[in-house]
């Protein structure tokens, strides 16, 4: 037995993704996702025969100019059918400076469009090779509603570090940036007008994470704090300006096993909407959101997943009764609990299939845009989901 | 050179003896001469998981890896970094698909390992007898 060493001096050779320069690479995915619902619609018009509007193709590529110099930027398309019609965007476009700080410790800078440090799966959620299924809780994640864009990335700079001592890591992030609040329905969600006749400015938008791992992240916990504050300007004389105040802490479980992956994150949603509110008086609410799901590696290539996730629009009103009676629409749009199981099959190198069902009680996670009637008093309050992705990355 | 050579390839070997499981040695590969001794887990870890990006000399480092179901990989991730495949997989592709790391290049078989790692500035792969 011997360890074998060798010395360099040769030029590489340059398989399929190698730039053939550096450490330069590209990659991407090219995801096609099916939809059907026994009642609303999910993702288009996913009643009846189901339906195919769910498609995510995303191209990248990065490198290190030098050492400590990262660059990166992705394109992507995705289609959601009404919950998101921003065809082709781009999803982040990093330069990211980081200096080492000896041992395993480290503290650097990103900044351009970058992902927004949310929760656990937010950074990567865009492929559904780092999601747990087809879909992400719509709880915390908001998968159908105009709060996903931005959920995801935003424009501005953060700060980072990490420090490992032995098998423990401690990280921190804060962002201070732009927040994308002025595309696809953003504004009229956050300020709850339809159609909202203005803009979204104001100042910066914040999110501090902090995080620590064992052993890599046999354990994790993760404590994400978004603070926003926006200026309502309306352009309209019959709609005044206002502001809207939210700020949401959300902590993050995970204990990774072996075979068994268990994951639970739980928030709330603190939101002050005044001035374009009825007799410009402030209007306060504490929405609730939290999942609990496990997964299941239980043969190679394969993974079986359980969740259930809860999203309550207010916290002191879970059953929706007393907000319905107050906003007259009926109560199934002010919650939404979902039990799902999905299995997932890496079926080749590079390929991966995923299934899920849904059997979900509420309205809240549903896109206005996919169904209209839901601000006019109709949509079905308990309805299934079935979800299919099929996806191929280099 | 050859004599310098032979007292690396010892020097490591027997750190490599000291790490090596039960049934066959697997030994981290340097495609390049190291000159700032052995490496513990942590700093292999480090490597690996794509967040020390250059060697102490200002090298950068370049990573290679098996595929993720090849059984030399599964054994250098569980014996020689301690950690499950899935959670490298996890780690390389939340910083592939979020901008903020260049994972590994994947390479399909031993023998690319030791051509490509042998070919390439600051390359640090694992091989097994």
């Amino acid at each position: 037995m011997a360890a074998i060493c060798l010395f360099s001096g040769l030029p590489p050779a340059a398989p399929a993704l190698d730039l053939g320069y550096g450490d330069w690479q590209l990659h991407g995915f090219l995801s096609q996702g099916y939809t059907y619902t026994s009642g609303n619609n999910f993702f288009g018009n996913s009643r009846g025969a189901g339906s195919l509007d769910f498609t995510e193709i995303g191209v990248n590529v990065l490198g290190h100019p030098w050492p400590n110099l990262l660059i990166a930027a992705q394109g992507l398309y995705r289609n959601a059918a009404g919950s998101d019609q921003e065809d082709f965007r781009l999803d982040y476009a990093n330069l990211d400076y980081r200096l080492p700080l000896g041992g395993a410790s480290y503290i650097g800078v990103r900044a351009g469009r970058v992902k927004n440090p949310f929760v656990l799966y937010n950074e990567g959620r865009d492929a559904v090779w780092n999601r747990p299924g087809v879909l992400l809780p719509t709880a915390i994640y908001f998968d159908a509603l105009a709060l996903r864009q931005p959920e995801i990335s935003s424009d501005g700079g953060l700060l980072y570090g990490r420090h490992a001592f032995g098998d423990h890591a401690l990280s921190a992030e804060f962002l201070v940036s732009e927040v994308q609040d002025n595309t696809g329905g953003a504004t009229e969600f956050l300020t709850g007008i339809p159609n909202a006749p203005g803009e979204l400015g104001g100042r910066p938008f914040f999110i501090g994470r902090a995080g620590y791992d064992w052993m890599e992240g046999r354990l994790r916990l993760v404590f994400t704090m978004v603070d926003l504050d926006r200026d309502f300007e309306s352009s309209s004389p019959f709609v005044p300006d206002g502001k809207i105040k939210l700020t949401a802490p959300l902590g993050s479980v995970q204990v990774n096993l072996e075979d068994w992956t268990f994951t639970g994150e739980y928030g709330q949603i603190f939101s002050e909407r005044s001035g374009f509110t009825a007799g410009g008086i402030p209007i306060e609410n504490t929405s609730e959101v939290y999942y609990v799901q496990a997964q299941y590696r239980f043969a190679p290539r394969w993974s079986a997943l359980l969740r259930y996730d809860a999203f309550f629009v207010n916290i002191d009103d879970r059953d929706g009764r007393d907000t319905a009676s107050l906003i007259g629409l009926p109560r199934h749009r002010f919650f939404a609990k979902d039990i799902t199981f999905g299995l997932r099959w890496e079926f080749a190198q590079n390929w991966l299939i995923a299934a899920e069902y849904h059997s979900v009680n509420g309205t809240a996670g549903l896109s206005t845009a996919d169904n209209p009637e839901l601000n006019l008093g109709g949509g079905d309050p308990h309805w299934d989901l079935f979800a299919l992705m099929l996806s191929f990355r280099f | 050179m050859r004599r310098r050579r032979m007292r690396f390839c010892l020097t490591l070997a027997l750190w490599v003896a000291t790490l090596s499981a039960a049934d066959g040695p697997l030994a981290p590969y340097i495609g390049r001469k190291l000159s700032q001794g052995a490496l513990g887990h942590e700093q292999l870890r480090e490597i690996f998981f794509v967040r020390q990006s250059k060697w102490q000399d200002g090298t950068p480092i370049r990573v290679f890896v098996l595929p993720d179901s090849h059984p030399l990989h599964v054994r250098f991730a569980k014996e020689i970094l301690g950690v499950y495949p899935y959670q490298l997989r996890s780690a390389w592709d939340r910083m592939l698909f979020s901008g903020t790391g260049v994972p590994p290049t994947v390479v399909d078989s031993a023998e690319e390992m030791r051509r490509r790692v042998g070919a390439t500035q600051g390359a640090i792969g694992y091989l097994g007898e």
